[in-house]
């Protein structure tokens, strides 16, 4: 958990919009391989999306490869209705970028089967890939999406009734008129956020500090949504210092001392990206399942075995192909022009051969 | 930095749609600060966000206008001509009328005016036969490259009254005793086709003989009715109201001044009940026709229905001299003043242009900006039955527009200049 404390709204917005941009920046973003961005709506984003806009005006980002999923939209009302999530991701960040219309996801509150939206809307985010960076903002009940408490933790897309409180919250939004407050919403479930391989929240405000400390220093609880994020390997939350009232002192100080120490290691809170951590993944676990000396009759051979001189030599291990450096780009750029068959059969035919090579010694 | 137009091939497929941004747009009684989406293929504002999420489109342009004003085009319901093309004059033939006119309509939309109702001062009958024809609406075909497109003739008098004739020659003004009947006789029958008329509006004097059912004939066929050139009465202008007229040509001139026991015409602006609605009316702020007070006053009594009018004549952008008019008359040009020769007292129409009277409203009433334009704009589309497709920057209006730069000088009067004109979605001045 990386929790990030600036003094304002305005500075914790600028300082997500500039680790977003580094990230996509770092990503180097294709056609082939775009960066698949999850996207929230509510009062803290906006902020966000307004230095996400004044950056891509100033030229420093695109979002040209960008492919985005939206967290939530409501189920009922039409899709160009002002309160509706298209028009806030219209408003306040869509129509100001270069996004193409074609790579933004945002559920559909007017599908005729709403389930098969669901079912679909997951399988449109696996297709992209999966999401690389989730964007999210809290409510102050710790609800993420519309995922409110009592939520599975599990949970994935789905149609989701609104509580009496948020609907009633929500009619200032529509002439206080509690008829035409929708009643349900769609929303990716905890267990769709959990699966991005980062995740970033933006909790600002007095009234969100109770919810803050609930999630960080409390259990893991479906009362309080966002708590699964104990759960994620890379969750980042920036915060306000009035988000941080209900934290312990000794919490606070924990976390801006490790903010220190790795800005004073020239680091900060940067996520290596997939891209270089896929590439390291990948030649570890080569170096791990490839042996180049084994102690004789060592069942688990490999590993930093050295030829001793009051050691029998070594058996001569049959020799077996060297598995390629995987290199995790995307699936579609590994297909075309030279002999696709070979190279498609390598990844297949290497654990087969592996095992074998670790269980003839044993069998001699 | 992004420039200012950028390159379609950056992005992305050709779509047709354009993209203002960086700008304020007029809109009801604000300036917002709001992206605006044409199509270039409709000629017709879009629906943004419904284009963007529905159609998964994305303009193909984007026109970065630096913080600049868009109106939309600016209609004149009152223009007798300009440029040296009188639409009233006596046609050589009918191919040197539509070629004059045509030269008008490419000069004319410079001046910031998209469309507007062609002006036929009081004439005899066979002229209209002749001419009026060529008036009608003429924005069928689309065409940007045409220029300023007729929304319909506007026919001011021969029924007018002859004590209140301005410079209109007292020869050819006549009533309608006997109805509709003296209506065809004059403008000739075929002009008068319901609902197929090139005929937008007709100015006459509701107190004549016979006006008061004509009034309500023409309604029928689909051809407003103003007030103008009038003796009428409180009582009389209220008649014709209840009548069916929507409108008052050229308040203040040409008809009985306000008086406190008979508020005459004028007093239309004082009256609103469910069976009287106020009409519109058209106020020449030349600087010339009326005192800026008037206009203040008029504006404040109904400021939804206040159009800002030219009442320009051929002779605008000429030198100053002397010029044959029609009916014989002479007009003498000395600088935006014009007069009639043979009475100087006569104001002849204007020479200014209508952005000129815009910053003449602005500078006298201190109004804001969208107060102004809506008073070349959205109020005579209300007027003329355009509304939501003239004069609007709504979805599905016509893509007319005009982009604005306002200068404030050191002493405070206020300036704005037309730096672009959009017809149909394309751009044809700058």
């Amino acid at each position: 958990m990386r929790l990030i404390i600036r003094e304002e709204p305005e500075t914790v917005a600028k300082y997500i919009a500039d680790y977003i941009i580094e990230r996509i920046l770092t990503f180097e973003p294709t056609p082939q391989k775009p960066f698949v961005l999850g996207l929230p709506t509510g009062s803290s984003p906006i902020l966000i999306y307004k230095s996400l806009v004044a950056r891509h005006k100033a030229g420093d980002i695109s979002f040209r490869n960008v492919v985005t999923f939206n967290m939530d939209e409501y189920v009922g009302i039409p899709r160009d209705h002002p309160e509706s999530y298209h028009s806030f991701m219209y408003k306040h960040f869509f129509s100001h970028v270069d996004i193409p219309p074609a790579s933004i996801h945002i559920l559909n509150g007017n599908a005729p089967d709403l389930e098969a939206e669901c079912i679909a809307y997951e399988e449109k985010i696996r297709l992209a890939g999966g999401i690389e960076l989730f964007l999210g903002g809290i409510g102050p009940d710790g609800h993420i999406a519309f995922n409110e408490p009592g939520s599975s933790l599990a949970s994935r897309t789905r149609v989701k009734t609104l509580a009496y409180d948020t609907i009633l919250a929500n009619s200032r939004f529509f002439g206080h008129d509690l008829a035409l407050v929708p009643r349900m919403a769609l929303t990716v479930g905890v267990g769709t956020v959990l699966e991005a391989r980062e995740v970033v929240i933006a909790i600002t405000g007095a009234h969100k500090a109770a919810a803050l400390q609930r999630c960080i220093e409390g259990g893991v609880n479906h009362m309080w949504t966002l708590s699964c994020l104990q759960l994620h390997p890379h969750p980042l939350i920036v915060v306000d210092d009035d988000a941080t009232l209900e934290l312990q002192v000794k919490t606070v100080k924990y976390f801006r001392s490790i903010e220190a120490v790795a800005n004073e290691c020239g680091f900060g809170q940067r996520l290596s990206s997939e891209l270089r951590t896929g590439v390291k993944r990948a030649a570890i676990v080569e170096e791990l399942s490839s042996p180049k000396t084994s102690p004789a009759g060592g069942p688990v051979g490999g590993i930093g075995a050295k030829a001793d001189a009051f050691l029998l030599p070594p058996v001569v291990m049959p020799k077996r192909p060297v598995t390629p450096e995987l290199v995790p780009d995307n699936m579609a750029s590994r297909l075309p022009v030279k002999a696709p068959e070979v190279e498609r059969t390598i990844p297949e035919e290497l654990p087969i051969q592996r095992m074998g090579a670790r269980v003839a010694p044993l069998a001699g | 930095m992004p420039s200012a137009i950028s390159d379609s091939s950056t992005l992305g497929a050709q779509t047709g749609i354009t993209k203002f941004t960086n700008c304020l747009l007029v809109r009801d009684n604000q300036l917002v600060t709001e992206d605006l989406w044409i199509s270039t293929i409709t000629g017709k504002i879009l629906k943004s966000q419904e284009v963007f999420y529905g159609n998964q489109a994305a303009p193909d342009r984007i026109i970065d206008l630096g913080g600049r004003i868009i109106a939309p085009g600016f209609i004149d319901a009152q223009l007798n001509g300009a440029f040296g093309f009188d639409f009233s004059q006596e046609p050589e033939s009918s191919t040197a009328y539509i070629k004059g006119l045509r030269s008008l309509n490419r000069n004319l939309i410079k001046t910031g005016v998209t469309s507007y109702t062609p002006t036929v001062t009081s004439q005899k009958a066979e002229l209209y036969k002749e001419v009026v024809p060529h008036l009608g609406p003429s924005g069928e075909l689309r065409d940007p490259t045409e220029g300023a497109e007729s929304l319909g003739a506007h026919l001011e008098g021969p029924f007018l009254n002859p004590t209140k004739n301005g410079i209109h020659s007292v020869s050819v003004l006549r009533d309608a005793p006997t109805g509709f009947a003296d209506l065809e006789a004059c403008y000739g029958a075929t002009n008068l086709l319901p609902h197929k008329s090139p005929i937008k509006y007709i100015t006459m004097a509701p107190e004549l003989p016979g006006a008061m059912s004509n009034i309500a004939e023409l309604k029928a066929r689909g051809i407003s009715v103003s007030i103008g050139h009038s003796e009428a009465t409180y009582e009389e202008a209220c008649a014709a109201v209840s009548a069916g007229a929507t409108m008052i040509t050229h308040l203040f001139n040409a008809m009985r001044p306000l008086h406190h026991r008979n508020p005459g015409i004028f007093g239309l602006l004082g009256t609103e009940s469910p069976s009287l609605r106020k009409p519109f009316f058209g106020v020449i702020a030349d600087g010339i026709h009326l005192h800026s007070t008037s206009v203040k006053i008029a504006w404040n009594a109904h400021p939804d229905g206040m159009i800002l009018v030219t009442d320009a004549m051929s002779l605008v952008g000429l030198p100053d001299g002397t010029y044959d008019w029609t009916n014989g008359s002479r007009i003498v040009k000395r600088g935006a003043l014009l007069t009639l020769e043979e009475n100087e007292d006569k104001i002849a129409g204007s020479s200014i242009t209508l952005v000129g009277c815009v910053n003449n409203f602005l500078n006298w009433t201190g109004a804001s900006i969208p107060d102004a334009i809506k008073a070349v704009t959205s109020t005579p589309a209300r007027m003329l039955g355009l509304e939501g497709k003239k004069g609007s920057l709504e979805p599905g209006a016509d893509a007319d527009l005009v982009v604005l730069t306002e200068d404030v000088s050191a002493e405070g009067l206020r300036d704005l200049r037309v730096e672009q004109v959009w017809k149909f979605g394309n751009k044809v001045h700058e």
